[in-house]
């Protein structure tokens, strides 16, 4: 699915607009004084509530988080204190406050975070309030339902999603363009011929990260959509040694060697593609959005020469994976009744609707689709829809267990790519690296 | 002679010499200089055309680091830690420092060391026991408990570094400053610590230069906006995988300004303290 920036998006602008856009949508939700004590039928007068929010590139989505929040408070005389957390801090934030005893009422937290802590017993169970969510707006998109069900680990869902992240193909039509080259990359294969027709000096077609970080796992979907997979379906037995594999690294070795890769992309740091995009040195790049949102802030000229669309496919078909964002409340809170509250009150339409609309996020309810951010008038947001409702759960087709995320942080398959394009094995020698290590994380769960 | 020597002719080897401290020069001050002109460049131009000079110079970075970020604020934060851990450690480190050099007790040598041992201690294996400890303190998530954090990692380095530069001051200085109506206290006070000025300066630099650019304690420990320190800021600035390199650039240069003035006026001291400590300690 091909989306170009026709109209430009007002979302996530961090601007003197998108702020005023905030301010303006809390004071609409303050005036609906109704609507701020709807979901606090008990009271909570005189409690004190602490929210940590994750902080997303978005600024005018963030202070609408705070704005938002610390209205529902003064409406339902709740004392909120709202601390929005760097999400590349989470972890060790988390980590800290769970052994300090220090946790908020009610936090945002990522998946593999949520997953980890909730077999700890770090969260509280929200069943009922996920089903009632769920049921008054049209129901959870699956994807999201599956991905976020932590029933198994902690006899319940302990998360409430507001969000879906992931990948989309953002490509340079000019270049493109002027090579003759109009529709997206339908497959990988396509991919690699047309970044190969638009590598010249300073530019290399192909943006992707080969280098132990979040984006070199990319490859991980690339190889899945090859038909390879890290582990049998039963999640116990590796499986990576495989023709399929084979077949993803064979590509992979014709691309690199076809020079379209950018130089020191095995060795990229988390930003690597993103600047490499931004200084005009890669036609291709997989992100989440946040480039996009970057250029349309600081180089409109790049925007309008950018589109948007879906990861391509391979042998087996599409893998694009989502990654779902949550809101959990922490068993150690003193004021649970009002963090439910206060969470409901945050699933409402009426602040998710202005939310999306400036926040880099897809649905996750099906009603939501009919939220403005996703008219179609802009791309990263259609893109973000489309991902949604096309995208695959994370890790699928492999199953996603605590063995596959521990194999998946540890860059199994960057590491295996390393080795056939940078130190030159054959693919026999680096599955063979790759089965290895990967079965040894397998086996200790 | 000395006269004679500077009236030597331009040399090759001077030439040679001055070529090499140019270089060396060129490579030291090369990355502030970046840093100085990435801050002064629009997003556009730090992306788009990398040149040693900002095609358009723009205070923008600046304007929006105080105005939308308040980066003042943090700033203040860490001068106010940076400065109570400094005095606070000079004056604790003085007296610990003093009694394990001039008086004898039990222990002494085992306090020493231990002393020594924590210091050595990677911070990343303390941060999660002082969160607890903080948190059952009380004073998690404010500049005090950051404080008295910081206080536990530049002591042990404070004291060992004093030692040196207290035995270097002869104990006949101060026995004669008794004699003459000193107390035990008034000759460290107008004796030793006088003598030991450089080294006390360098301390009060290391001490200080820590505090001022500790971030992983900081992320950990404070959570509040307004308790933010200026390298806790600075970080909070990185939301995405798009770095913002100019608002990033404008506060590592407001950010450095303060150690360049402290280390532009004490630099001579310090490099006293240093060969003193080194040689006598």
């Amino acid at each position: 699915m091909d989306r170009k920036n026709t109209s430009p998006a007002s979302l996530g602008r961090i601007s003197r607009r998108g702020l005023l856009s905030s301010a303006a949508a809390s004071g609409a939700l303050i005036a609906g004084g109704g609507l701020l004590t709807r979901a606090g039928a008990q009271d909570f007068s005189g409690s004190k509530l602490t929210y940590w929010g994750g902080l997303i590139f978005a600024d005018a989505a963030n202070q609408l988080l705070v704005d938002t929040i610390t209205a529902w408070g003064a409406a339902n005389g709740v004392e909120t204190e709202v601390v929005m957390i760097n999400q590349n801090e989470t972890v060790q934030k988390v980590s800290a406050a769970v052994e300090a005893g220090t946790m908020p009422d009610a936090l945002d937290v990522g998946l593999d975070l949520l997953l980890l802590m909730s077999k700890q017993g770090v969260f509280v169970t929200l069943d009922d309030l996920y089903e009632k969510v769920g049921a008054a707006q049209g129901g959870w998109y699956e994807a999201v339902a599956l991905a976020t069900d932590t029933t198994s680990i902690a006899g319940g869902r302990t998360g409430l999603p507001f969000g879906v992240s992931g990948n989309l193909l953002l490509r340079r039509t000019d270049l493109l363009e002027e090579a003759g080259l109009v529709a997206p990359p339908e497959t990988w294969d396509e991919l690699v011929e047309q970044a190969a027709l638009v590598t010249k000096s300073p530019v290399s077609g192909l943006g992707l990260a080969l280098s132990n970080v979040g984006d070199g796992n990319v490859q991980c979907s690339i190889m899945q959509s090859f038909g390879g997979r890290i582990a049998d379906d039963a999640g116990k037995k590796v499986t990576i040694k495989s023709e399929e594999t084979r077949a993803y690294l064979a590509w992979l070795k014709d691309a690199w060697d076809k020079g379209v890769f950018p130089p020191g992309n095995a060795t990229w740091d988390g930003a690597g593609d993103n600047q490499a995009y931004l200084s005009g040195q890669a036609a291709f790049i997989a992100n989440t959005g946040s480039v996009g949102i970057a250029a349309q802030k600081d180089d409109p000229e790049l925007f309008e020469v950018t589109g948007f669309s879906s990861l391509p496919a391979g042998p087996i078909g599409t893998i694009s994976p989502i990654t779902p964002q949550t809101r959990a409340i922490p068993a150690t809170s003193g004021n649970q009744a009002a963090a439910m509250a206060l969470l409901e009150f945050l699933s409402q339409p009426e602040f998710l609707s202005q939310y999306y609309s400036l926040a880099i996020y897809g649905p996750v309810l099906n009603d939501q689709k009919a939220f403005p951010a996703f008219d179609g008038s802009d791309a990263i947001h259609s893109g973000l829809l489309d991902l949604v409702e096309n995208g695959t759960a994370p890790g699928w087709p492999d199953v996603f267990n605590t063995a596959f995320a521990d194999a998946y942080s540890n860059f199994i398959v960057p590491k295996m790519a390393q080795r056939v394009v940078i130190d030159g094995w054959d693919a026999e020698r680096a599955m063979n690296e790759a089965q290895e290590q990967a079965q040894a994380i397998y086996d200790k769960y | 002679m000395a006269g004679s020597e500077s009236r030597k002719p331009f040399s090759l080897g001077r030439m040679w010499s001055y070529a090499a401290l140019l270089s060396a020069t060129a490579i030291i001050a090369f990355p502030i200089y970046w840093m100085i002109i990435t801050s002064l460049k629009t997003s556009r131009d730090i992306y788009r055309t990398p040149a040693l000079w900002p095609s358009r110079i723009t205070f923008d970075n600046y304007i929006k680091l105080f105005t939308e970020k308040h980066f003042l604020e943090p700033v203040l934060n860490s001068l106010l830690v940076a400065t109570t851990v400094t005095v606070i450690s000079v004056i604790i480190s003085s007296f610990a420092a003093y009694s394990m050099i001039r008086f004898r007790y039990r222990f002494r040598g085992l306090f020493g060391k231990l002393i020594l041992f924590a210091y050595l201690t990677p911070t990343s294996l303390l941060f999660i026991p002082i969160s607890i400890l903080m948190a059952r303190l009380g004073l998690g998530n404010s500049l005090q408990g950051l404080i008295l954090v910081y206080l536990s990692f530049s002591l042990p380095l404070s004291t060992w570094l004093l030692q040196g530069y207290f035995r270097s001051v002869p104990r006949e200085l101060e026995e004669q400053g008794m004699i003459d109506g000193h107390s035990r206290l008034g000759a460290l006070v107008r004796i030793v610590l006088p003598l030991s000025a450089p080294g006390i300066a360098a301390i009060s630099i290391f001490t200080f230069t820590g505090a001022w650019n500790e971030l992983l304690l900081a992320l950990v420990l404070v959570t509040s906006e307004s308790s933010r320190t200026a390298p806790l800021a600075l970080n909070y600035l990185i939301t995405s995988d798009v770095l913002p390199w100019g608002p990033l650039m404008a506060g590592a240069v407001i950010s450095s300004v303060p150690l360049m003035i402290l280390f532009f006026v004490a630099q001579r001291f310090m490099v006293q303290g240093m060969t003193a400590g080194s040689v006598k300690g």
